[in-house]
């Protein structure tokens, strides 16, 4: 692993990271997953790539929105300087990447009526939709490299992602099963 | 119609903290549109379910996670940014803290065999959430070739060309929004 810098280095990239990427979340904030992963795994080796996919699945099944993830990924990068750094990185983070959505999604709340008929309101609605539609592809495919290496693994992400979209049950339930299946040691990295 | 019952006064900052602290406790099991709009429009009558429509449609739009920009749609219509603060410290304060309580747990026990035998399993059944989300959308667009075509170019451009998201999105997403901008229509 890199030298890590100082925890102070270190909180200031975690901060000025997560608020250039703010206002590229579309679609909720799961676009920017794939950005999340270069940046801490491969750029700023704040994490490992095991260590981001245990983060991801632990955002999705802790109760609240998954994108809090990125309090996680601050925890990760702080943490090399012991858990207070850990802290205080992880709040910064999260502050830091919804600072600037929150300032112009407070502009949006004030104004949105008004631009009812506007051709900008039109194309915005209707074009931001597809390329968020490709995005969340790659990022599908990202998370699946990252997470599973082996074939039965594979096999797991598939079947989930498949009851997903055909099933009402919730992703919790998978999870656990899964989970008990990776304690058992029937499914492996 | 329940729309037509009058509303409440505005709801102060401690209110709107208050308010989505109670949003965010109730929707642990998830489900948290759904709850907010049972807290905010039909308990606390802060606003009418119409204009919380428009604030879904207004959240899911613009950056920022859905449920949190929902915070500051409600938290901007009675303080402004203030409210807007207030309201996603409500929502975040609980699962954040517990989420932070997790992860340190976490970094701290990860190395353990057993505890990484048992991730393993849960982060495979994760990616597989993390794969539905494009499927998950796709039959909005199945009908639009131009849809199709604008996101089968968004992939190839990151999938194949490795080329950055920012780069991207600030390429496709004006070309996208010129491909469906309004013609013809009735302008001033």
């Amino acid at each position: 692993m890199a030298d890590p810098g100082t925890g102070l280095e270190t909180l200031l990239q975690v901060i000025v990271t997560f608020l250039r990427l703010s206002l590229f979340s579309l679609g909720g904030g799961n676009t920017l997953l794939a950005e999340y992963h270069h940046l801490s795994v491969d750029k700023y080796h704040w994490i490992t790539n095991t260590q981001f996919a245990d983060i991801y699945a632990l955002a999705e099944a802790a109760p609240g929105p998954s994108s809090m993830i990125v309090g996680l990924l601050g925890l990760g990068a702080g943490w090399h300087h012991g858990p207070l750094w850990g802290l205080v990185s992880g709040v910064s983070a999260e502050v830091a990447i919804l600072l600037p959505s929150t300032v112009v999604m407070v502009m949006a709340a004030l104004s949105w009526n008004r631009l009812k008929d506007a051709p900008v309101r039109v194309a915005f609605e209707k074009g931001l939709g597809p390329v968020t539609l490709g995005i969340l592809f790659s990022v599908g495919l990202t998370v699946l490299r990252t997470a599973d290496h082996h074939w039965l693994a594979y096999v797991v992400s598939a079947v989930v992602c498949a009851l997903m979209l055909f099933t009402r049950i919730s992703p919790l339930y998978f999870m656990l099963v899964a989970g008990v299946l990776g304690g058992l040691g029937l499914i492996q990295r | 119609m329940t729309q037509q019952q009058e509303l409440a006064r505005p709801p102060s900052r401690k209110a709107l903290f208050g308010g989505m602290l109670q949003v965010a406790l109730s929707s642990f099991g998830g489900g948290m549109s759904a709850w907010s709009q049972r807290i905010v429009v039909e308990q606390r009558r802060w606003m009418s379910n119409e204009s919380f429509i428009t604030g879904l449609t207004v959240a899911r739009l613009f950056p920022g996670p859905n449920q949190i920009n929902m915070a500051v749609y409600i938290g901007a219509q009675f303080q402004m940014l203030a409210g807007a603060i207030a309201a996603v410290s409500g929502i975040l304060l609980v699962p954040f803290s517990l989420l932070m309580l997790i992860g340190m747990v976490y970094f701290q026990f990860h190395a353990v065999p057993a505890v990484d035998r048992v991730l393993t399993g849960v982060v495979a059944a994760a990616a597989g959430l993390a794969l539905s989300m494009g499927f998950k959308i796709l039959d909005v667009y199945w009908r639009d070739p131009l849809a199709l075509l604008l996101a089968a170019i968004t992939f190839v451009a990151l999938e194949v060309f490795h080329i950055h998201l920012i780069p991207v999105v600030l390429c496709l997403g004006p070309v996208a929004m010129l491909s469906y901008w309004p013609r013809g229509g009735k302008r001033g």
